[in-house]
């Protein structure tokens, strides 16, 4: 008993100094961001301008653009890393042959460890020529009456880039948190829905259905990191201020903007304060993703209790 | 042909480990067919080779022929799909699906094998379902809650509800009252005895007192061997073999 209490209190100094480095960190943030909330206000999230210049009053910054970058860039990682990681723990679990399920787990975790770097090279010029000639161009020439395809894929940097490149960057932290439950899953269960006649996809469906939780929280991991995601996305982005839902457009997001113009912007007043701005607005990215995560898990369980 | 279930040298092997040795036995339709044996005996896996769910385990192979009401489910042509249609299944550890809600629970079998034809069909087969096993008073109220809150026996009527709302030939118990305390394994004992006038269950108990209360016919499973086999009666009073007496006057393990 003393044993425990001792190792409880030896924890609170790790919790204090984790707790300290946020709120410090976000009070950095928040500091530095003052001068460009206080000019611009709210305006400074919600128009899409950026125009530098020497003369601080002519400074005019709104980095809307860069915020639906983000978002719009993660979700569409989402739509594709969900299903890939889904279908690849299931193949893992249930399919793969007893002597590869370890190299297939390796490779994952090794595709989850490169540095980002790898994937923003290998995207640039791989990936995007790639989408270009093979994905957008066509959906370009046979398809452009729908908004989504309407924007001509010159370059083939564009949101449909970062989006693809994100889900196979998040992929690997999705299906080691969905592996792992559906892994874990009671055999007996398994033989439940086997004795009531399923077919293997009819029973992987329900099962899957047993480890939503896992689902929800491997589908945060996944966005939050690809929110946050900045070198391998500026590579692939194409860096242009667009606010638009045109897949094929270029555009940007927060964090690629701040690796862009955190370099040069000590020449202007008000850039270095709209890029931390900017930063700050990460921090309520990240907490609103999870405290509706949260939400999604705490009904589950109130529901469910397993 | 009058037997529901019937094997014909019946081995099953995990990898090197010879577990279920050469059985052969019958299974008459209806009523209750205990078949018990001690800890280790070989009971579950050869309950699980009459609805050919032992194939989960990868490690299982089975060798020799059962066979439900005449035709060999492990011949070649047989889909095991088909089988388990035909027998349904209740498990030592109560396992309705957590995620489920009751309702859906008793339903699932029912609309993954589109056995029924409409909504109201489907409704009226889980009432059904749940008053056949004596469930459905307690849970007519809140069908759309999840089994969460019910408890190990109530948990375990739900699982046999789920069984039958595919109205199977031949219902396997693995030890269905093994995790359930003792009201609850009265209630379900007192089931077993309503059930067995409309079917086959086999019910498998390492505990020779259940086999006596709900068994018609009983076999004596030891070390994968069968022992012996007969009216529940005559194998409990008059026990052909030294070994089963042990057994069944608890002398044995
Ligand atoms: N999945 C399995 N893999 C390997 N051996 C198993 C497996 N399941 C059971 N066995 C072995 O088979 C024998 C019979 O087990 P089981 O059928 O569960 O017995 P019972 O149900 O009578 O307790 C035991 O020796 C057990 O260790
Ligand atoms: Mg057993």
């Amino acid at each position: 008993m003393r044993k425990v209490e001792s190792f409880k209190v030896a924890t609170y100094p790790a919790v204090i100094i984790v707790f300290l480095l946020f709120a410090g960190m976000l009070f950095v943030y928040f500091t530095n961001a003052l001068p460009a909330l206080h000019r611009y206000g709210l305006d400074l999230y919600l128009e899409n301008v950026w125009r530098a210049a020497e003369e601080p009053s002519e400074e005019v910054y709104g980095i809307a653009a860069a915020i639906w970058g983000s978002i719009y860039t993660s979700i569409i990682a989402i739509l594709i890393a969900l299903p890939l990681s889904v279908a690849y723990s299931v193949f893992v679990v249930d399919y793969a042959p007893k002597r590869l399920k370890n190299a297939f787990i390796i490779l994952s975790d090794i595709m989850a460890g490169l540095p980002t770097i790898i994937y923003g090279i290998w995207g640039a010029f791989f990936l995007v020529p790639f989408l270009r000639d093979w994905i957008m161009k066509p959906l370009y020439d046979h398809l452009s009456f729908i908004p989504l395809f309407s924007y001509p894929p010159v370059g083939g940097y564009s949101y449909l880039s970062a989006g693809v490149l994100l889900a196979i960057m998040v992929t690997p932290f999705a299906s080691a948190i969905i592996r792992e439950a559906y892994n874990m899953v009671p055999f007996t269960y398994r033989e439940a829905i086997y004795s009531l006649g399923a077919t293997r996809y009819e029973a992987t469906k329900i099962l899957l259905g047993y480890i939503k939780p896992a689902i929800i929280s491997g589908t945060i991991l996944a966005f939050g990191r690809a929110v946050g995601e900045t070198v391998a996305v500026s590579l692939v982005i194409g860096n242009t201020f667009n606010l638009t839902t045109a897949l094929f457009a270029p555009g940007y997001t927060v964090s690629s903007l701040i690796a862009n113009q955190f370099g040069n912007a000590f020449i202007y007043e008000y850039m270095t304060s709209t890029l931390f701005a900017a930063g700050l607005i990460l921090f309520v990215i990240g907490l609103a993703v999870n405290v509706v995560g949260l939400k999604m898990l705490k009904r589950w369980e109130r529901d469910v209790n397993i | 042909m009058n037997f529901a279930i019937e094997t014909v040298n019946l081995n099953v092997y995990y990898g090197q480990n010879h577990v279920i040795k050469g059985v052969d036995l019958k299974i008459p339709n209806r009523g209750v067919f205990a078949l018990m044996g001690p800890s280790g005996c070989g009971k579950s896996t050869m309950l699980r080779t009459f609805n050919r769910l032992i194939e989960l385990n990868e490690g299982a192979r089975v060798d020799g022929e059962v066979r439900l009401f005449g035709e060999n489910i492990y011949s070649g042509d047989v889909d095991p799909i088909e089988v388990r249609k035909r027998v349904g299944m209740v498990f030592q550890y109560p396992n309705p699906f957590p995620h489920l809600t009751i309702y859906d629970n008793v339903a699932i079998g029912l609309k993954l094998n589109g056995l029924v034809k409409s909504k109201e069909e489907l409704d009226e087969r889980v009432e059904w379902a749940l008053k056949k096993a004596a469930l459905w008073d307690e849970v007519k109220d809140r069908l759309n809650d999840y089994p969460g809150n019910l408890s190990g026996g109530q948990r375990q009527r739900l699982v046999i509800a789920r069984a039958l709302a595919m109205k199977p030939e031949v219902l396997l118990m693995d030890e269905p009252t093994a995790n359930i305390d003792p009201v609850g394994t009265a209630k379900i004992e007192e089931l077993l005895l309503e059930l067995k006038e409309d079917y086959t269950i086999v019910l498998v108990t390492h505990s020779p007192a259940q086999a006596a209360r709900v068994a018609d016919h009983v076999a004596f499973l030891y070390l994968g061997e069968l022992i012996e086999v007969g009216p529940a009666r005559k194998v409990f009073e008059n026990p052909e073999h030294e070994l089963t007496e042990k057994y069944v006057t608890g002398a044995l393990g």
